[in-house]
């Protein structure tokens, strides 16, 4: 009976309430009498919301979103494929799967998980803000500041997908002989190998994001063009820029199912 | 314990191996011989450790205590990998077969114990040993399937794939579980005829974990029946009637009220 007790308290209905009851005491924090919206803030958005319509559609400004879209993909593009090339082997590790025996695997998984939740955890704009006094305001800068924390990432879920694969099919490799990095060869990465990618596309597009975002410190691409015509109070420029990041952002997912599909077929 | 062919030095000899899980006893001590080119058929009611013998036989598992030896070496001291792979290989219950591979590649895994690291690595995209899989893959009556995905086959077809993985590993002993449990009547005579045909043609050694003793008279040399991890008896397949084989899974259950009315 005790335990039953105990059990209750560790429940998610606990851990439910204590989340709804820190909601429900932030809301007392909220000046309700107070101004909560900006004295000029509706007529501002309402002129934001008008310029919509249409946006800035001049040839010359089209060619300059064109050009920031290309470079904002082209960052996005580096970085994800050095994250890629970094994150496989280092999910590898991590995974433990690769060890040959349980005496080495520990040690190796501990120190790869823990370098790549030390890249993770650092945000690419604090990155670049590094890279920025080290390299200047260079693609390098960009591309280093991007694929440090995507390689954590990716890495880490690697590893997981790694790991979660069917355990019979590996074990009938092993009894044919293969050694456990064969085993990756021909079991794990296969297997995985569908998921790894459709989370590395969803990757791809985060990159995206991310490289517009990568203007605070200012690196050229959409982000930038959107802090300058931002600036200016040019709300129609803001617009084309800001659809030009939606349509890269549906046309990464557009092609991650098309490939996808193709994968599981 | 007599055995066929029992002046040639045996295959396989095990003395008094046991094996225990946490909690239960899987196999009580237990010694048999197997002579090389014999088909055995392993035969006993469900958890009556038949797995768990086919498993040590494999070197999958270790038995805790006794000695297994294959081809005159303890099997303890045989190294995973090239040289186990040559000793025994397994078609398993389910072929554990990767799904998102050619069949070719599964087919090649069965030489992953031979190729070295760099071989392995490049044979993902440049399968080496084209033309073994290939011959295997033939031999099975499959050998249109080669580019197919394997996730594409039907059971029936795994279960070929599975066997060609084997001809290629080329081991001497070919140890199934339960190879035709989830195939119809007709499957599972193709299929043991494919396996049998295959051990007798290359002078293989085959265990099998059978239940049919009509299968067992007819693709079988040898029954080895097995009950709660224990030896029931060690026949030629000749003698495997019916009758014989309604007794040892009737006797189970026989013995079983008897215990819950004693206890």
């Amino acid at each position: 009976m005790g335990s039953r007790k105990l059990r209750l308290l560790e429940s998610r209905r606990l851990l439910t309430l204590l989340l709804f009851g820190a909601f429900a005491w932030s809301l007392s924090g909220v000046d309700w009498l107070g101004p909560t919206v900006h004295t000029g803030g509706p007529g501002a958005l309402l002129r934001f919301i008008q310029a919509l319509f249409p946006p800035e559609l001049s040839p010359g400004f089209l060619r300059l979103a064109l050009v920031a879209s290309f470079q904002t993909t082209a960052y996005a593009v580096a970085a994800i494929t050095v994250a890629v090339i970094v994150a496989v082997p280092m999910g590898l590790l991590a995974s433990g799967a690769a060890a040959r025996s349980a005496k080495t695997r520990l040690p190796i998984a501990v120190a790869a998980r823990l370098g790549l939740g030390a890249i993770r955890s650092v945000h690419e704009l604090v990155w670049a803000v590094l890279f920025v006094s080290a390299f200047g305001l260079s693609s390098l800068t960009a591309i280093l500041a991007l694929s440090l924390p995507y390689a954590g990432i990716l890495g880490r879920i690697y590893a997981e997908l790694l790991n979660d694969v069917p355990e019979s099919p590996l074990r009938a490799l092993r009894s044919s002989g293969a050694s456990p990095f064969k085993v990756f060869l021909f079991g794990r990465l296969p297997m995985a190998f569908p998921d790894m990618l459709s989370y590395t596309f969803y990757r791809f597009e985060c990159a995206i994001r991310s490289a517009a975002i990568l203007s605070f410190v200012g690196i050229q691409g959409l982000g930038y063009q959107i802090q300058l015509s931002l600036h200016d109070l040019l709300f129609n420029q803001v617009w084309t820029l800001m659809l030009a990041l939606v349509g890269l952002v549906v046309a990464v997912d557009l092609w991650s199912t098309r490939v996808r599909r193709s994968l599981v077929a | 314990m007599n055995y066929p062919g029992s002046r040639q030095p045996p295959l396989i000899a095990a003395e008094g191996i046991c094996k225990s899980y946490p909690s239960v006893r899987a196999l009580a001590p237990l010694s048999f011989k197997v002579a090389r080119g014999e088909k055995v058929a392993l035969v006993g009611p469900s958890g009556s450790g038949k797995t768990t013998l086919l498993y040590l036989l494999a070197g999958i598992l270790q038995p805790d205590q006794g000695n297994l030896s294959v081809d005159g070496k303890p099997l303890s001291s045989v190294r995973p990998g090239r040289e186990l792979s040559q000793l025994v290989g397994m078609v398993h219950q389910q072929y554990d077969l990767v799904p998102h591979l050619s069949v070719l590649h599964n087919v090649l895994a069965g030489r992953l114990g031979q190729w070295g690291l760099l071989r392995s690595l490049i044979s993902l995209l440049w399968p080496h040993d084209r033309d073994l899989a290939e011959a295997a893959l033939e031999q099975m009556g499959i050998a249109d399937k080669v580019h197919e995905r394997t996730s594409h086959l039907s059971g029936g077809e795994m279960q070929r794939v599975a066997i060609a993985r084997l001809m290629v590993q080329s081991s001497q002993i070919i140890l199934a579980d339960e190879p035709v449990s989830s195939l119809d009547p007709a499957r599972a005579e193709d299929l043991l005829g494919l396996l049998t045909g295959l051990a007798a043609a290359d002078g293989k050694t085959l265990v099998a974990s059978m239940h049919s003793p009509h299968l067992i008279r007819k693709y079988f040399s040898r029954v080895i029946a097995l009950r709660e991890g224990a030896l029931q008896f060690d026949i030629p397949a000749s003698e495997m009637t019916d009758e014989v084989a309604e007794l040892l899974y009737d006797l189970d259950q026989a013995e079983a009220v008897v215990w819950e009315a004693g206890s």
